[in-house]
């Protein structure tokens, strides 16, 4: 087994399975290759895989109800490629339960990131810990506290829930969606723009510039990015 | 001439009646005077009563009764004894009240009658100009031509020139005759309801649809208006004629609103597709790209090479996609040089059949010629891309294992190329569909991305070339023929 575990890369067009094999195997994955949603689903049920890579757009089936049928018994980490202009896609994904997104088309650098993240993200919910800390930022989960540069800064408890958010999936997008149930409760009717408005104050206490943010990232049209010392 | 007078006798009814109920009876007194002559007074009531009876059947009962009356006075004065004087003897008195009676009846009658048939022609007459009318009006689908036909019904039912006016169009045999100043007047003549002003001796009116104005009308009656049993006609025959402008209006909105429909899916298709055939490569390529700058040092040759390889076929697909669009752009602007030239059919085939081979992946292209010196007039550069655009076809809808058959002959003075699929093939009522910009088979999977612009192309570059395309279902199994047909060059 590799060194970076098992990952199933879901895509339709032979010529992106075959430009992407060689850089996800040096990278140390072990890399299985499925061409439809079909397979995809086949394949994750008779093996074992440590994160997929799924195109939206399959021959067979939505790509969007391929993570909702992954998501019935598995949580592996997924990663979405999906066209820049296809936000709603996107955010639909998102919120079935796929980890993170990149747009097409993308150097495998940004993607390698991405799955890194996302295979991270999963160790953290699993181990439960109790911090979180970048170069920048360190967010407290045990004590709610929250520190830049180790300067301690004080949140109102919105502006806590929602760092916490971002924090527990460091360096993987948030929707809006996940950050409205985060911050007001799964069953608000609150409208994005007032998570805009709380990011813009948030921003203002995390940035040294708030209007070009290094820490709380926009990926615009979808949600939020907490940057990880990957992104620097 | 006698137009005249029927036309004057038309505009003026009633003066003319009773002038010509005098007329009548002054004539009648000359004949009675003169047959009083050979037959004695008592007879020559009768004329007057004929006098009466000619008036009554052609003025109509008003002018009917003058004549009783003026009859009445004429035979007492003159032919009654005491003669010249309207003394009468008592034998008398019963004879002249009976004719007096019996004028009055007969006239009165006779004028109804005469009434009544004037009126149903009328009524005749008003409703086989709105009959006509309204059946010209469903037929026209043209605001322009309904306001036309308008202005022609209405000129006809006020016997007199007529225009309409919509948009600041006039409209009308009329327009030219129209007297200064009106047409300003008329642009901004806005009137309520079905009411009509005089201006000259022209009245205006305001059409209307639904409330909101349409435009309006002018005509010129000989006749006061007011009189005319042709106003409640001249008014219905504008309201139908508006509300058939504002239908015509109301579906020329809604075909506007779905041309642009049309025109946004379109646009879309266009943008998806452009999202899916140029971004597909260049991923790819980006991919490739990045990984060797990332790891190349890792990878050994072949590796290398493979994926070195991956970027120049992508930027080769990538060329002949932005070539399908540019041509498709030309076709659509008509811009496309043909240049005509002969070529050798089979070389091109296996050229084009060379190029496919890395891209086949595990399905098979069987080629097959039948005969030789297959020279074809037109573009090779051009069919050779509308071929690949077929292939790139016939191998996409194909399955993993499947075999593509592509064959040559020769067809009379044609060439055929047909290339054969294994895929689901396509419904028959959507084989001559498919060659339509942006359309996909309803069969073809929702998540299999494409254009829909390739075979548009192909049916373009074909046909500019003098060439023919048909596609058919294949018959003994699954899969679609498309054939391309090009002239064969005169040897």
């Amino acid at each position: 087994m590799s060194a970076e575990g098992r990952l199933l890369l879901v895509d339709d067009e032979p010529q992106i399975l075959r430009a992407l094999r060689p850089a996800l195997t040096a990278a140390g994955y072990d890399v299985a290759t499925a061409e439809s949603g079909t397979a995809a689903l086949a394949h994750l049920a008779v093996e074992a895989c440590d994160v997929v890579i799924l195109d939206l757009g399959l021959p067979d089936m939505d790509g969007k109800d391929v993570i909702a049928h992954i998501r019935e018994w598995s949580d592996v980490p997924i990663v979405v490629l999906s066209a820049r202009d296809l936000e709603t896609e996107k955010i639909a994904a998102l919120d079935l339960g796929a980890d993170d997104f990149v747009n097409k088309p993308f150097g495998v650098g940004e993607l390698l990131a991405r799955i890194r993240a996302s295979v991270r993200g999963r160790d953290r919910r699993l181990s439960g810990q109790a911090s979180f800390r970048s170069a920048e930022l360190e967010v407290n989960f045990a004590t709610r506290r929250a520190f830049i540069q180790d300067q301690e800064i004080r949140l109102t408890p919105r502006e806590y829930d929602l760092v916490r958010a971002l924090a527990r999936h460091a360096g993987r997008v948030v929707t809006h969606k996940q950050l409205i149930a985060a911050v007001w409760g799964p069953q608000a009717t609150v409208d994005a723009q007032f998570v805009r408005v709380l990011v813009a104050q948030l921003r203002q206490k995390l940035e040294e510039n708030p209007a070009a943010p290094r820490v709380l990232l926009t990926e615009p049209g979808v949600g939020y990015r907490l940057a990880t010392d990957e992104d620097a | 001439m006698s137009h005249m007078i029927s036309s004057w006798l038309r505009r003026r009814p009633r003066l003319v009646g009773y002038v010509a109920a005098i007329l009548i009876v002054l004539f009648a007194n000359l004949l009675a005077l003169i047959a009083d002559q050979a037959l004695g007074y008592a007879r020559v009531s009768m004329i007057f009563l004929g006098g009466v009876l000619v008036v009554a059947v052609v003025f109509g009962s008003g002018p009917a009764y003058l004549a009783a009356v003026l009859g009445f006075v004429s035979y007492n004065f003159y032919l009654v004894e005491p003669r010249f004087t309207f003394g009468v003897e008592s034998e008398d008195i019963i004879i002249l009240i009976v004719f007096l009676a019996v004028a009055m009846m007969t006239g009165g009658l006779a004028g109804r009658v005469r009434d009544e048939a004037i009126r149903a022609r009328e009524r005749a007459r008003t409703s086989a100009v709105l009959f006509q009318a309204g059946r010209d009006f469903a037929g026209m689908g043209e605001e322009a031509a309904i306001a036309e036909r308008l202005a022609a019904g209405l000129a006809e039912a006020a016997q007199g020139p007529a225009v309409v006016l919509i948009d600041g169009q006039i409209y009308g045999a009329a327009h030219a005759a129209l007297p200064s100043g009106l047409a300003d007047i008329l642009a901004v003549f806005d009137a309520p309801g079905a009411t009509s002003a005089q201006e000259g001796d022209w009245r205006l009116r305001t059409l209307w649809a639904e409330d909101r104005r349409l435009g309006a009308a002018a005509w010129r009656s000989p006749g006061s208006a007011g009189d005319l049993d042709e106003v409640p006609l001249i008014h219905v025959l504008l309201d139908m004629g508006a509300t058939a402008m504002a239908r015509a209006r109301l579906s020329r909105a809604w075909a506007e609103i779905e041309a642009t429909d049309r025109t946004q899916s379109l646009r879309n298709a266009l943008l998806s597709s452009i999202s899916h055939d140029l971004r597909t490569p260049l991923a790819s390529i980006l991919a490739s790209a990045s990984s060797l700058r990332a790891f190349g040092d890792a990878f050994d040759a072949e590796v290398r090479n493979d994926l070195l390889d991956t970027i120049q076929e992508e930027a080769e697909r990538l060329n002949a996609f932005v070539g399908n669009l540019l041509n498709m752009t030309k076709l659509e602007a008509g811009a496309l040089a043909i240049q005509g030239t002969p070529f050798e059919m089979a070389e091109s085939l296996d050229r084009l059949v060379g190029r496919f081979e890395r891209r086949r992946g595990g399905r098979a292209i069987e080629f097959s010629v039948e005969g030789d010196r297959l020279v074809a007039l037109g573009d090779p550069i051009l069919f050779e891309q509308a071929l690949s655009n077929v292939l790139e076809n016939a191998l996409r809808f194909s399955p993993e294992q499947g075999a593509v058959e592509v064959s040559l002959r020769r067809l009379d003075e044609m060439l055929v190329v047909e290339v054969a699929d294994a895929g689901p093939g396509v419904q028959s009522d959507e084989l001559s569909r498919i060659f339509e910009k942006f359309y996909r088979s309803k069969s073809a999977n929702e998540n299999l991305q494409g254009a829909g612009l390739g075979l548009s192309i192909v049916k373009g570059l074909i046909e500019a070339m003098g060439g023919v395309v048909t596609a058919r279902d294949r018959g003994d199994r699954s899969g679609l023929v498309v054939s391309l047909m090009l002239p064969r060059a005169k040897t």
